[in-house]
């Protein structure tokens, strides 16, 4: 029994020749049907999508106000980049965002999932409780937020309760404290998400291997580091593409609560390239910042998946 | 196949209060980590339920001194959600089934054929979603406004569909591949068409995936506030996102009135993953190929 | 993958780069016009006063304006203030605009103005009521090219607001110069009130630009701050750095949590006698529980150099109309109305009424602060707008990091002031 889901992972292919030139259709080769299934969701994101993202990525090689006609200027923008002390920052910022509030979100999803898989009662409760803040507005995110991290908000009140008065500070306002002050409700709306990722895949593994191990004599890390993880690769590349996606998406929390401040030390690369374009109005710089973003994340996720895919084919 | 019972009435005693401990564990862990987790959430409820000069005075951190249930009254007629909130579900269900739909068919013919090109295809639809889609907005309101649908509702369900599906293709791809392809190969025998086997065969499969991301999806969509600024004008076409941050002032924002709103905005999304979650249960059958 | 489908596939994808890059140019950066004129059809008004109070005596204005008329109507559209501030240009330059909207006048409508994009009001100026506004009002409302396109309706003011039961309290009064000011706020912190609050923190961090503005009318006058934000000083001017140095006199007290708060909050702890005074603009009674709006009062911004002739901030909003709009006769109509001293009281009136009208027989709502603050304004002989309304609202965050820098880090004063004339210079330049 256990034979057939290790085989499960790979597509045979017992195919007789592949195709040469234009697709000539075998019965068993993509028939045209099948075609239509790629071509009209893929059509649909070239309009919306591809097309406004070409303009995008040609609006970073000009110098755009909204208003009057782009200049163009080539590289100019990149090279302005370079010579950028807030860019610097906000790349360095962006790659620890990425590295504290991915891991950690990978890390307490997967926890919480664990925790939370198997059926029995009032587990619908405690899911239902943490996927909540994935679907509290922003707005009121952002205000109950600030309440807590207020000079005289919940948090230095429940410090001051506790005895730990010196730890007090003004969290969002202090240029030490803002990143990591933010990074605390990216993660409070980020893990109820990638816990319900988690708990797809966990439903997803056959309960057989489970008793195979059990039977076996295998202790519950056991079970845990030779099946769950193995058998959880699918949900994982899932999991890294929307942990990327949204950490250098993550845009919306920072901004509600600091705006890329004090003086840029909660600045992002998004929170910088929204400021520009849209506060600045220098939508060249911004669109050039977009690419950049783009870029990283892009080589993050094609550099994983590739290897993903050659290890499964 | 029976459990050898070993047991002496001591031990069973012992197995029955060991299960009875976790138990009380599991429930004191997890409900811990929920009471941590809706903290927040609860300063929402009980900011709702102030009045606008308990706020003012006191402070937004402060113990309520009032109790009003005019704010939701307030969000729902003044503040135009509950127009926001059937545009809200004007714009999401049809964007969640046409998205998943269109998704789930463009995965299935990614993993399930040997189709040329089909790796860099899919690479190529989730890197639609890897741009940050703040620098997407300008061009895609001139291209509505070109299509001339600009500041219409079927513009905000074609970006997010255009939006959306790349990442639904890519995920469902994950959730295919892992059906064994004996399944398939049967129904082909049987003389099922594509069509057939999408329908009958690979969809019921995959349908604890499809309710994860059906409760996913409704969230992001319904909790969108980008696109709708961005195609949409007119404040009657507005879904609730963005009526709820039309409850803000130019300088000044009553906070209980936007804290009422933003807990009516909630109770769909809500409502539709507690709906979807039970569909967890049902797993991976591999019972027709045995 | 066999050479056929490459070759064709790279042909495609030349094809499609050529097109595209043929058709980006125009796409997304084209400002088509419309030249369609019709007399019939509703004006539509893009607001963003989205505050309920607001809004709600927006309508009143609307249905108060059709009743007068026997044809025609307004649609009036409320959008939240930040959207309508990052919406505005591509409003302005889509096919079907808006026809009017709510706006401030001085370098911010300008900007616009000078790209063609507002309708020239000068007809619309020659109405009976809006020859009787000020010679100021008539030079802010026109624009560099010597035509009018504004249409200015209410205006607020700027000072040191603070409670009178407070003050009464802790034994103060008012003070008249900078040196009385600064032994009020001696006196405050030796009671241990932190005696200047400020609301720069969260999402309002242009609250603090007030300071600066103040503190530059009041040592350089109005004339070279209207300039410095138009770019015809530099930042690391010396006299700029008089105006931090002056600022520094007075940087202790302020509210430690000044940065950490927005002023609504500020508001809250000014109210309860946290902190003592704040320099803020009258819409913060807004944010006043109704039972404390008679105990506000406020004093002006001290003198410091009494030969500089006196200024004050100001505030002024109005309406200005898309120049690719279908409807200029209904347009004209509907800024005339609005121009008229009726349809500003009934504004004023279903609003929070803090605020005065433009129009020289209006009725304001004759509360004590509002008859004090209109003769407030009419003893100066400079009105300034605010920092993003006299320069733009692209150099505002400019000054909000370097402010708030300067506020927590006030040595560091130098190396703030080359980084704001850079970052300036990136704005003034683009």
């Amino acid at each position: 029994m256990a034979a057939l889901t290790t085989v499960a992972r790979k597509a045979p292919a017992p195919a007789p020749t592949p195709p040469r030139g234009r697709r000539a259709a075998g019965p068993r080769r993509t028939p045209p049907v099948v075609l239509a299934f790629v071509l009209v969701p893929l059509l649909a994101e070239a309009l919306w999508v591809f097309w406004p993202a070409l303009q995008g990525f040609y609006l970073a090689l000009t110098s755009w106000d909204g208003i009057s006609a782009p200049r163009f200027v080539g590289l100019g923008n990149f090279r302005e980049m370079i010579h950028d002390d807030i860019f610097r920052t906000a790349a360095l910022d962006t790659a620890l965002w990425l590295l504290l509030f991915g891991g950690l979100s990978a890390l307490l999803g997967l926890a919480t999932a664990l925790l939370l898989q198997q059926e029995r009662r009032g587990v619908g409760f405690y899911r239902a409780a943490l996927f909540l803040p994935v679907v509290f507005s922003l707005v009121a995110t952002a205000l109950v937020w600030q309440a807590i991290y207020q000079p005289d908000g919940v948090l230095n009140q429940l410090l001051q309760a506790a005895g730990l008065g010196s730890l007090r500070h003004a969290w969002l306002a202090d240029q030490d404290t803002a990143l990591y002050a933010v990074i605390v409700p990216a993660l409070w709306r980020q893990i109820g998400y990638v816990m319900v990722l988690y708990l797809a895949g966990l439903k997803g593994i056959d309960p057989v291997l489970y008793e195979a191990a059990k039977v076996d004599g295998a202790g519950r890390w056991q079970r845990l580091r030779h099946i769950t993880l193995p058998q959880l690769r699918g949900v994982n590349a899932v999991v890294l593409s929307v942990i990327v996606i949204d950490s250098l998406r993550s845009f919306d929390v920072v901004w509600s609560l600091t705006r890329g401040g004090p003086y840029h030390s909660s600045e992002l690369l998004s929170t910088y390239m929204y400021s520009t374009a849209f506060q600045s109005l220098r939508l060249g710089y911004g669109s050039a910042l977009a690419v950049v973003i783009f870029l990283m994340a892009f080589g993050v996720i094609a550099s994983y998946l590739v290897r993903a895919f050659q290890e499964a084919d | 196949m029976t459990t050898p019972h070993t047991s002496s009435s001591t031990t069973s005693a012992a197995a029955l209060r060991r299960r009875r401990l976790s138990t009380a564990g599991f429930h004191a862990g997890a409900g811990a980590l929920s009471l941590l987790w809706l903290l927040p959430i609860a300063l929402v409820l009980v900011t709702s339920l102030r009045s606008f000069d308990d706020i003012a005075a006191h402070g937004l951190g402060s113990r309520p001194q009032s109790f009003t249930l005019g704010n939701f009254k307030q969000a729902w007629v003044d503040g135009g959600q509950q127009r926001a909130l059937i545009n809200s579900l004007a714009v999401t269900v049809p964007c969640v089934v046409v998205t998943l739909a269109l998704a789930a068919m463009a995965a299935f013919a990614l993993s399930r054929y040997e189709m040329p090109l089909r790796r860099s295809l899919l690479l190529l639809m989730l890197g639609g979603n890897l741009l940050p889609p703040q620098i997407l907005l300008i061009p895609v309101s001139r291209l509505s406004e070109l299509m001339g649908v600009y500041d219409t509702l079927p513009a905000l369900i074609g970006v997010q569909v255009g939006f959306g599906v790349g990442f639904y293709v890519f995920v469902l791809h994950g959730f295919m591949r892992a059906i064994p392809a004996e399944i398939q190969q049967a129904a082909v025998v049987d003389g099922a068409g594509p069509w057939q086997i999408f329908r009958r065969i690979i969809l019921p499969l995959t349908r604890p995936a499809l309710a994860a991301l059906s409760a996913l999806s409704f969230t992001w969509i319904f909790n969108d506030l980008l696109w709708a600024i961005t195609v949409l004008r007119s404040d009657s076409k507005m879904p609730i996102t963005a009526a709820l941050i039309g409850l803000q002032g130019q300088y000044v924002s009553m906070w209980n009135v936007i804290a009422a709103g933003s807990v009516i905005a909630a109770a769909p999304t809500v409502a539709v993953f507690l709906r979807f979650q039970r569909h967890f249960v049902a797993g991976l059958n591999l019972g027709a190929v045995k | 993958m066999t050479s056929p489908q490459t070759s064709r596939r790279r042909l495609l994808a030349g094809a499609g780069a050529a097109g595209t890059a043929a058709l980006l140019g125009g796409c997304v950066t084209s400002t088509s016009s419309s030249s369609t004129t019709s007399s019939e059809g509703a004006v539509s008004l893009q607001s963003n006063l989205s505050a309920p109070q607001a809004k709600a005596a927006m309508q009143d204005l609307v249905a108060a304006y059709k009743k007068s008329k026997k044809k025609g109507s307004v649609d009036l559209n409320t959008v939240a203030a930040e959207t309508f501030r990052t919406q505005l240009p591509t409003y302005l330059t889509s096919a079907n605009p808006p026809d009017v909207y709510t706006w401030y006048p001085g370098s911010v409508a300008d900007a616009y103005a000078r790209k063609n994009l507002l309708l020239a009001l000068d007809e619309v100026w020659t109405s009976p009521d809006l020859r009787r506004y000020s010679k100021a009002l008539h030079t802010l409302c026109t624009s560099s090219s010597g035509k009018k396109v504004f249409v200015p309706t209410t205006y607020y003011w700027w000072g040191m607001f603070y409670r009178k039961s407070n003050f009464a309290k802790w034994g103060v009064s008012p003070p008249t110069d900078w040196d009385g000011f600064l032994d009020l706020c001696d006196k405050l912190k030796s009671k241990g009130v932190a005696p200047i609050g400020l609301g720069a923190g969260g999402n309002t961090a242009w609250v603090a630009s007030a300071w600066f503005d103040y503190l530059d009318i009041r040592i350089n006058g109005a004339p070279f701050h209207r300039e410095l934000l138009a770019g015809k000083h530099r930042f690391d001017d010396p006299a700029v750095h008089k105006v931090f140095d002056r600022w520094k006199e007075v940087l202790p007290y302020f509210d430690p949590n000044g940065t950490a708060v927005a002023f609504q909050d500020a508001t809250t702890a000014l109210l309860n006698g946290r902190s003592g005074m704040m320099l803020i603009g009258t819409f913060f009674a807004d944010a006043a529980p109704k039972d404390a709006l008679d105990d506000i009062d406020f004093f002006r911004f001290p003198v410091i150099d009494p030969k500089i002739p006196l200024a004050e901030e100001a505030p002024t909003d109005g309406y200005f109309a898309s120049a690719r709009t279908g409807h200029r006769e209904q347009v004209f109509d509907l800024l005339r109305y609005l121009a008229g001293a009726q349809a500003q009281e009934i504004y004023l009136k279903g609003s929070s009424g803090t605020a005065l009208p433009c129009h020289p027989d209006a009725k304001d709502t004759g509360t004590p602060l509002v008859t004090k603050g209109r003769k407030h304004i009419e003893e100066a002989a400079e009105i300034t707008q605010f920092f993003n309304r006299d320069s733009s609202d692209a150099l505002q965050p400019t000054a909000d990091a370097a402010l708030t820098r300067f506020i927590a880090k006030p040595k560091e004063i130098n190396s703030i002031l080359t980084n704001w004339q850079r970052d300036a210079q990136k704005i003034w330049g683009a």
